[in-house]
């Protein structure tokens, strides 16, 4: 149905493009943090979330396809050159690139993809990325089957027709079958000499304090990659991850550090660039009052000064959110700005205009406590749920609950252990918390965690659909921006979202976190910044994008020169 | 034979409460492992990775069979698989650990031993002189100053103004371990803030002890006698006075050194020093049940031994606990 190949060529022409260029200057050792931690432990599996991930996932082993989340148009293919979804959207079929070899000498081929699904139905309990078998008793899961169709191409099937299918899958990274067919408990695999495909594959190093991987002399792409190795120092606080990256040893991290200017002062070289994440909101209990009040929710909406949350409360740090949708800058290619436009007022501080709505609604005080009431008498005062230690957050909530105290409604913070905080959630009792929402390729995802209803069950709620606000025309949306693989429907289709939402204030939006991302250019150049935003910058797991990233980076060309 | 008896019984007991509430204590805080690590990523990590990892680290059967398996390892030397570095075995990033704090806490408890002893002596020989009068207060003003005062005053002044010491760690990330000039300065260096402060707190309670048990002794028989028999000052101060009073500070030593394994929580959290108190922090944080236990194992079990030769030494040392019993 839609061939996807010319696409790919495109992308692989930018990949490599640079390539090109003669005078790009080979070697170095880049160091970067992308766990904090009191010791390493070697640990190199792809697919371990505690330690392996993080040293494996995009700089050992290698994805099949990363989907470029800031640049959706211009995909990364990796092990795949490209993919075919089936017309009936019930398979998608990849052709694997030719010619690349495990690290040991061995030719990567369907054979590894084939058995790395397979892989994945075997060990239910090895958590093999995108790879998520059909099951008859939950239900759960997608896949039903798997087969070779020569020594370069794969199709996958799936129960349904889905058009976002393709999206998960192409994010497995395939495992050598020679090496994991050995293998019988996985999950408890350290995988200690890791054979991959990957640009380093070669651990020269390993000690609590540093982890060291240098260059995979079989790699694929000839020149690439242009630093010799990686190194992974071990800092276990981030006061100590910030000291370093102060003083300039560490060249990539991504710590949450709040006070940019003291570190940009220490030295011209030391570079940030905070891009706006997943969105963060306030998640009501709409089962009960003053939640279940719509005139309330938007009262709220209004009353909240988002300009202070960004100056004060969050350091300057975080992106405000323009529309009262639940997400927020992260997927700003997906906004109809006229469709939304009616909606503005709603994330626009206007505390006059709260009072007045909630008059008008007969939300006022009656029993002269100087508190509002609700229509029928009951008296309104609620906590809103914040861990302790949790800054930025910790601020925010306070300042909400100080704006709404000043159009006179009885909100305080209520701040928790973390731990007790989440475990709280599925009990249901509770009356607003501020909450994350997940942030995926498309918005499909991020919505169908908030308005799944299977996740608004009594007793088990999940933390995304706190609100537990049902809402049939979303999930009926939602179905059908997956029935497509068509920009222009799934656009249409969100935008349908996007206004149910805004219209039933199930969540209260309020602003995208900082995606933590410092870097230092003393030694190396080619970062993805502002200037070139060419991919997500991030180094920790769960970027994919960082594989194309660290592709790219070489040493100074004017540090070649005196040398 | 009767009294060491009853005391190992009475060991044997204490070691069985202690190590049930290390099994349960870490287990009724609220959260578990899984969820800490998923919270703490702040919706970095997928709801299915979430279900995956509670798989993955699937605690099998109930609390009561988990309970009984624990029983059962401790005496076979296996102390379970931490979640913190899953699936790592909790020996390895335990005994790391150990060796860290076994550095920093022997080495500071030496010097205070020794410092503080001296210092006791000299400070009961010349009772209500300068050096008594000005070091006797002195050092116990040190010791009510409390390791986080001191541990904050020399980190900010030495570490963080003048910057004649790092901030933290062991030794620098890219200083590869081994026996390497390197490395060993290193270590050095870095260790010398975090001694300081376990040493200044540390000498004032030996220092006073030793004062006590020496002024008790100054004034009997024995040492009015050895001095009127003409022996050298030196003589009587330390063959005489202070072989005597040191008993009972051997005693403390050995009881001091039980806790050693506990770790320096203070000094090591606030320098980010690897020993086991930091780990354990960590571990309780991140709540690792398995390092959580084995590290309070550690402890109870060097408490006990300790205590438990301490009572022996007692027996071996003091004659009349020995006619007591016999009576």
């Amino acid at each position: 149905m839609k061939k996807l190949s010319t696409l790919a060529l495109t992308a692989l022409t930018l990949a490599t493009g640079s390539s090109i260029a003669q005078d790009i200057p080979k070697g170095g050792e880049l160091s970067v943090i992308t766990k904090l931690t009191d010791a390493h432990v070697r640990n190199f599996n792809p697919y371990n979330d505690a330690v392996g991930l993080y040293f494996a996932q995009d700089f050992i082993y290698e994805m099949l396809w990363i989907p470029n989340i800031m640049h959706p148009d211009q995909p990364i293919p990796v092990l795949a050159t490209s993919f075919d979804v089936a017309d009936d959207l019930k398979s998608v079929t990849y052709e694997l690139r030719q010619g690349v070899q495990w690290s040991d000498g061995t030719p990567f081929t369907a054979d590894d993809v084939v058995f790395t699904v397979e892989y994945a139905k075997a060990h239910p309990d090895y958590n093999i990325r995108g790879i998520n078998w059909y099951n008859e008793d939950t239900g759960e899961g997608s896949i039903i089957g798997v087969k070779k169709n020569n020594d370069h191409s794969v199709t996958i099937y799936i129960d349904e027709p889905n058009g976002l299918a393709y999206l998960g899958l192409g994010q497995m990274y395939p495992l050598p079958k020679h090496v994991f067919e050995k293998i019988d408990d996985p999950k408890n695999f350290r995988n200690e000499n890791p054979v991959a495909t990957g640009p380093f594959t070669n651990v020269e190093h390993f000690s609590p304090t540093m982890v060291k991987v240098c260059r995979n002399e079989n790699y694929w792409q000839g020149d690439k990659p242009y630093i010799d190795c990686i190194k992974f120092p071990q800092y276990s606080s981030n006061e100590q991850a910030q000291a370093a990256a102060s003083l300039g040893e560490v060249d990539w991290l991504g710590v949450g550090l709040t006070n940019v200017q003291a570190y940009s002062r220490k030295s011209e070289h030391n570079k940030y660039w905070y891009s706006a994440g997943g969105n963060t909101n306030l998640q009501l209990n709409t089962t009960k009052a003053p939640f279940n009040n719509l005139a309330f929710r938007q009262a709220m909406s209004i009353a909240i000064n988002r300009q202070d949350l960004h100056d004060f409360a969050t350091f300057g740090l975080t992106t405000p959110t323009k529309y009262p949708i639940g997400t927020g800058e992260f997927y700003a290619s997906w906004y109809n700005e006229e469709r939304l436009e009616p909606y503005k007022y709603l994330m626009e501080y206007n505390p006059e205009l709260a009072m007045e709505i909630l008059d008008e609604a007969g939300i006022v005080d009656q029993n002269g406590d100087g508190w509002r009431d609700m229509p029928n008498g009951e008296s309104i005062d609620f906590k809103i749920s914040v861990p302790s230690g949790w800054t930025d957050w910790v601020n925010s909530v306070m300042q909400i609950a100080e704006n709404l105290q000043d159009i006179g409604i009885d909100a305080s913070a209520h701040t928790p252990d973390e731990n007790a905080w989440f475990e709280a959630v599925p009990t249901g009792d509770f009356d607003a918390y501020i909450m994350w929402t997940h942030s995926n390729v498309v918005p499909w995802g991020t919505y169908n965690d908030l308005f799944n209803p299977a996740d608004m069950e009594p007793g088990a709620l999940s933390f995304q659909a706190m609100h537990q606000m049902k809402i049939p025309a979303i999930m009926e949306s939602l179905d059908a921006f997956t029935r497509t693989v068509d920009r222009e429907e799934q656009l249409q289709h969100i935008g349908d979202v996007h206004e149910l939402v805004a219209q039933n204030l199930p969540v209260i939006s309020l602003f995208a976190n900082p995606e933590w991302y410092q870097y230092n250019t003393s030694r190396f150049e080619g970062w993805s910044n502002a200037d070139n935003p060419y991919v997500r910058p991030m180094v920790h797991g769960g970027t994919p994008e960082r594989w194309q990233h660290v592709l790219n980076l070489h040493l100074r060309s004017d540090q070649m020169a005196q040398k | 034979m009767r009294f060491l008896l009853t005391r190992i019984g009475f060991y044997l007991s204490a070691f069985w409460v202690a190590i049930t509430l290390n099994f349960f204590i870490p287990r009724w805080m609220p959260g578990d492992p899984a969820t800490h690590l998923f919270v703490s990523l702040r919706g970095k990590m997928s709801e299915e990775a979430l279900a995956a990892i509670k798989v993955a680290y699937g605690f099998d059967g109930t609390l009561w069979d988990q309970y009984v398996a624990y029983l059962g390892k401790i005496f076979t030397g296996d102390f379970g698989i931490s979640t913190t570095n899953f699936p790592a075995p909790v020996a390895e990033t335990l005994f790391y650990a150990m060796g860290w704090t076994l550095f920093l806490v022997g080495i500071s408890i030496s010097v205070c031993f020794a410092l503080g002893m001296l210092m006791g002596i000299k400070a009961a020989w010349g009772q209500g002189k300068f050096f008594d009068s000005f070091f006797t207060p002195f050092n116990v003003m040190l010791y009510a100053f409390s390791q986080p005062v001191i541990a904050l005053l020399l980190f900010y002044g030495l570490c963080y103004q003048l910057e004649w010491f790092p901030l933290g760690r062991a030794h620098p990330p890219m200083v590869i371990p081994g026996f390497t000039w390197e490395f060993i300065s290193a270590v050095a260096y870095h260790a010398v803030v975090p001694l300081l402060t376990m040493i200044i707190v540390g000498i004032g309670s030996w220092h006073l002890g030793m004062r006590n048990n020496m002024i008790n002794l100054i004034n009997q028989d024995f040492i009015t006698l050895a001095q009127a028999k003409g022996l050298s000052e030196r003589r009587v101060v330390y063959r005489y006075a202070a072989r005597n009073a040191i008993l009972p500070q051997i005693t403390s030593l050995a009881m001091t050194f039980g806790y050693v394994l506990g770790g320096a929580y203070i000094v090591e959290v606030m320098f980010n020093y690897p020993g086991l108190g930091k780990f354990s922090l960590a571990a309780i944080q991140a709540r690792d049940y398995a390092f959580i236990q084995s590290q309070l194992l550690l402890v109870t079990a060097c408490v006990l031994v300790a205590n438990l030769i301490s009572d022996f030494a007692n027996v071996l040392l003091d004659p009349r606990l020995r006619y007591a019993e016999a009576a």
